[in-house]
């Protein structure tokens, strides 16, 4: 009885958060008696007495959206919506005019959504996989959907503006300059073989020679031409160069754009704030209905996790345990670990340039042999992509990293084996192409390339590009009949310990993104010798889908190590970024460096690829000469990089002063926390102390 | 519409429609869902509204809820009798609050419920230790539960009472990647059934 005023005053004064810190005992006791989710009607942030009165003011925020948010039982909530309804005769002929119209337009948004969803590549898909193999597994196959589309798209744009103009102008149109240079070097006939056999037809169409050489698909094919009738004028050169650096700079922006949201989640989940214990306990399960030993994996998952947390805790402690004599022998391992490693990917770049040089030595081979000699450098470099990453991994077991460093050192090495071996194929390649950089040299000294070896050295760039692709998907075809579905099998009908010790296949997520991201710098790599290129890879990933798709819900079992789901997406689209930076090099300079092969392609007369721009820039009208000069002068830029600093130190302004704004925030929590525990307990002292006086009171009566 | 039994009245649809994030297709199949737990006991036709209830013991054994650790404190979370009961009312909302288009404050609301075990409105050290030992089954030694749950505690508590507010709960949840892009979590059921039911 007279603890009731003092109830009742807590509970108005911290009315936010129905219990108070201290209950006394009466009061838990209550709490318990009361179980019914009823009674829990006065939880936090659902005040019902505003949702009416927002209603009645505004008129416009239709009664679904609010009512399905709120945390009640069903009966209750028909309660409220009928109440809600029971209001709507109050307002005026106009309002409710105003209203039937927002709660049409309301349905009809929802209608269109779902029509949206419809259309969206995969959905039902991609929500199976996540639900049966959660979030990590899912972003590999989000990232795939995002690779697809972006070449489908980029493919549309390459296909309106160079390959169909080419197409439609081929016989019209006029040579843009007239052949100027010695004869030798526009020598170029890649339809010499005469009657070929059927077979043949299959080569030609895995290397990309042959019939294939001499069409639309390599650079080659396309003409120097430039149309212009009285209504249509149209630059074939101009055109095909514009495309390509403008579809590089799409796929950045569209690469930018996925950053953008993605970072905007990892920002604003703050920076060490949170840790990760209470993550992995509140919100480590990744959910699935795959059966019982699906369920046991991902209990020994979500162990796995808490174990690495502990781990590294331990590990940190031993750290700091170890003695100067320890420490400076271990960081000489590792340091030693280091080179062993690098050496080892330095071996695998040799063998690269070896099996280039010597697969190009060995081009004039028939048959099955020629075909193994042209696939030479992309089966060098997909069996050390295969390999080094595997002994990069023993490696890292002497170097007694954390775990979380080892998994980051091991993609790093990854990545840099994948990307730089690229990169050392293309050098190669170029070394051939301008004789080792020796212009003056015996083979280069006529047309400054080697006309020899490569009278038409973009299609022959655009053909190895389009054997790594094509090697690629053939090897991932090849591992799915020969590996995955037999290795299936053999576990599952054969019970020896061996069988068991090896086990079902794990879907790891980190090597197959990195294969999406090595084929895709291929792309781009080739995508300026080989036009329909994008194309072949939109076929190609979306067929890797569906049998990545189809191993995954057949050969897999759930993954006893997984990802953060968002930092690694995060992070492979940095990796992606790496990739394009990559193929840009690469492009820029073969537009600036290299002279172009006199005997074929669109640019055949030019001295580089890039001087078709100054060309077309004088045939300009005098305005828009003076308009881009002026834009591309020190008047305008000056200033246009004076103002894009000044917003950028904005940005950062604003984005640190929001940081330090969340940490006072924060703080301010705490400190408020404490203050509420302080005032109960001295409430409570004083009631208890009111209670004492009362009793002597009272038992002085 | 119309070609066989109505179960619904249009009014009843509607409410429905208004008060869950489902359509009035998904509604019908839920029904079907719901009937199949138990043919004898759910009849077909609701346009009175009957008041029937099927027990906890069947409502488990749906695919769904099979294999998640929490299904008994889910089921019990959303029955209004708080044994696990549920009246088809209940079950649309609980699904209706825990599929994929339910907003994530939602979620945190009914996370919290559902954590708290006691149902003393805070998640303490005793609702942490429950919770980690069903999401492990008893994989990890005592010592490392109880390293855990005090780690855990350390880091979500932010007033300093050693147990979980709703606040600070939010706070913890609100913050974690995965919770934000997947919502990843025990409680939460994936639906990738209940679209295709025929």
């Amino acid at each position: 009885m007279s603890s009731e005023p003092q109830r009742r005053g807590s509970r108005e004064a911290y009315d936010y958060d129905e219990g108070n810190g201290y209950p006394s005992e009466q009061h838990a006791l209550r709490l318990r008696w009361v179980s019914s989710r009823a009674s829990n009607q006065s939880y936090p942030q659902h005040d019902l007495s505003s949702t009416p009165a927002e209603e009645n003011e505004e008129g416009d925020s239709g009664p679904p959206r609010d009512l399905r948010a709120i945390p009640l039982p069903m009966a209750l909530k028909r309660a409220v919506r009928q109440v809600q309804q029971m209001q709507v005769p109050v307002v005026s002929s106009r309002q409710s005019w105003r209203r039937k119209r927002t709660k049409s337009l309301h349905e009809l948004k929802e209608k269109a959504r779902e029509s949206l969803y419809f259309f969206t590549l995969w959905r039902k898909s991609l929500q199976k996989i996540g639900g049966n193999f959660g979030g990590g597994v899912q972003s590999y196959f989000l990232f795939l959907r995002f690779l697809v589309v972006l070449n489908f798209v980029s493919f549309l744009l390459i296909a309106g503006f160079v390959l169909i103009p080419s197409i439609v102008f081929r016989s019209a149109g006029t040579s843009l300059i007239n052949s100027t240079g010695p004869d030798e070097c526009k020598v170029y006939d890649p339809n010499s073989q005469g009657l070929v056999e059927f077979y043949k037809y299959f080569l030609d169409l895995l290397s990309g020679t042959g019939f294939m050489e001499y069409s639309y698909l390599f650079y080659g094919y396309y003409s120097n031409t430039m149309v212009e009738n009285r209504n249509v004028s149209y630059n074939i050169p101009l055109a095909y160069l514009f495309t390509a650096i403008f579809y590089f700079v799409f796929c950045l922006i569209c690469i930018i754009a996925r950053m953008g949201t993605t970072a905007r989640v990892a920002v604003a989940t703050g920076g060490s704030a949170v840790g990760n214990y209470s993550v992995i306990v509140f919100t480590g399960w990744d959910y699935g209905c795959q059966g019982d030993r699906a369920t046991k994996l991902k209990q020994k998952n979500v162990h796995y996790r808490l174990q690495v947390d502990l781990e590294e805790e331990s590990r940190k402690k031993r750290a700091a345990a170890l003695t100067l004599c320890q420490k400076i022998a271990l960081y000489s391992l590792r340091v030693f670990m280091c080179f062993v490693a690098f050496g080892l990917i330095i071996a695998a770049f040799y063998g690269i340039f070896v099996a280039t040089n010597f697969s190009q030595t060995k081009s004039g081979e028939e048959g099955i042999l020629g075909l193994f000699f042209e696939y030479l450098p992309s089966i060098v470099i997909t069996t050390g992509n295969f390999v080094v990453p595997l002994l990069c991994d023993q490696i890292a077991l002497l170097e007694r990293y954390t775990p979380s460093t080892t998994v980051i050192v091991a993609l790093l090495r990854a990545v840099f084996l994948r990307l730089v071996s690229l990169g050392v194929l293309l050098f190669t390649l170029w070394d051939q192409i301008t004789c080792k950089g020796d212009i003056d040299s015996h083979d280069c000294k006529l047309c400054q390339y080697n006309y020899k070896v490569h009278p038409c050295w973009e299609t022959r760039v655009g053909q190895e590009m389009y054997k790594l692709t094509m090697f690629d998907l053939l090897v991932n075809i090849a591992l799915l009949v020969l590996v995955e579905f037999p290795r299936r099998m053999v576990v599952d009908n054969w019970s020896s310990k061996l069988a068991q010790w090896v086990g079902r296949q794990e879907f790891v997520v980190s090597t197959n993104v990195l294969g999406l991201v090595y084929g895709q710098t291929v792309v781009w790599t080739g995508a300026l010798f080989c036009p329909l290129l994008p194309l072949i890879n939109t076929i190609k990933f979306v067929l890797l889908f569906y049998f990545r798709k189809v191993t995954l819900f057949y050969n897999c079992r759930p993954a006893l190590k997984t990802f953060r789901s968002t930092t690694s997406t995060f992070f492979f689209l940095v990796v992606l970024t790496f990739g394009w930076c990559l193929a840009t090099a690469v492009m820029i300079y073969s537009l600036a460096e290299i002279r172009p092969s006199m005997g074929c392609g669109p640019f055949r007369f030019f001295p580089s690829m890039w001087s078709i721009v100054p060309t077309s820039f004088y045939r300009l009208s005098t305005i828009t000469q003076d308009f881009l000069f002026f834009i591309g002068s020190q008047a305008f830029s000056i200033p246009l990089f004076a103002l894009s600093c000044v917003v950028m130190c904005y940005f950062i302004a604003l984005a640190s002063v929001y940081g330090k704004s969340v940490a006072l925030l924060r703080a301010q929590l705490k400190l408020e926390g404490r203050d509420k525990q302080f005032l109960v307990k001295q409430i409570e002292k004083l009631s208890r102390q009111h209670q004492i006086l009362k009793h002597t009171a009272g038992a002085y009566e | 519409m119309g070609n066989k039994q109505t179960t619904f009245t249009e009014e009843q649809l509607e409410a429905f429609q208004d008060c869950t994030f489902f359509t009035r297709k998904e509604i019908q199949r839920l029904h079907g869902r719901y009937r199949e737990l138990a043919p004898h006991l759910v009849p077909l036709d609701y346009t009175n509204n009957p008041d029937i209830r099927v027990p906890l013991t069947l409502i488990v054994t749906m695919p769904e809820l099979k294999e998640n650790p929490f299904r008994d404190r889910i089921v019990e979370t959303f029955s209004e009798d708080g044994h696990g009961n549920l009246s088809f009312n209940d079950f649309v909302d609980m699904f209706s609050a825990l599929c994929e288009t339910s907003p994530r404050e939602l979620k945190t609301i009914y996370a919290f419920r559902i954590y708290d075990f006691n149902r003393d409105n805070f998640i303490c050290k005793e609702d942490l230790k429950m919770t980690l030992n069903k999401l492990t089954k008893g994989e990890l030694t005592p010592e490392e539960v109880s390293l855990v749950c005090d780690k855990s505690m350390e880091e979500a508590d932010l007033d300093g009472d050693s147990k979980l507010s709703f606040s600070d709960f939010e706070n913890m949840v609100s913050k974690a990647p995965d919770f934000l892009r997947y919502q990843d979590s025990a409680v939460f059921i994936k639906l990738p059934l209940i679209n295709n039911v025929p």
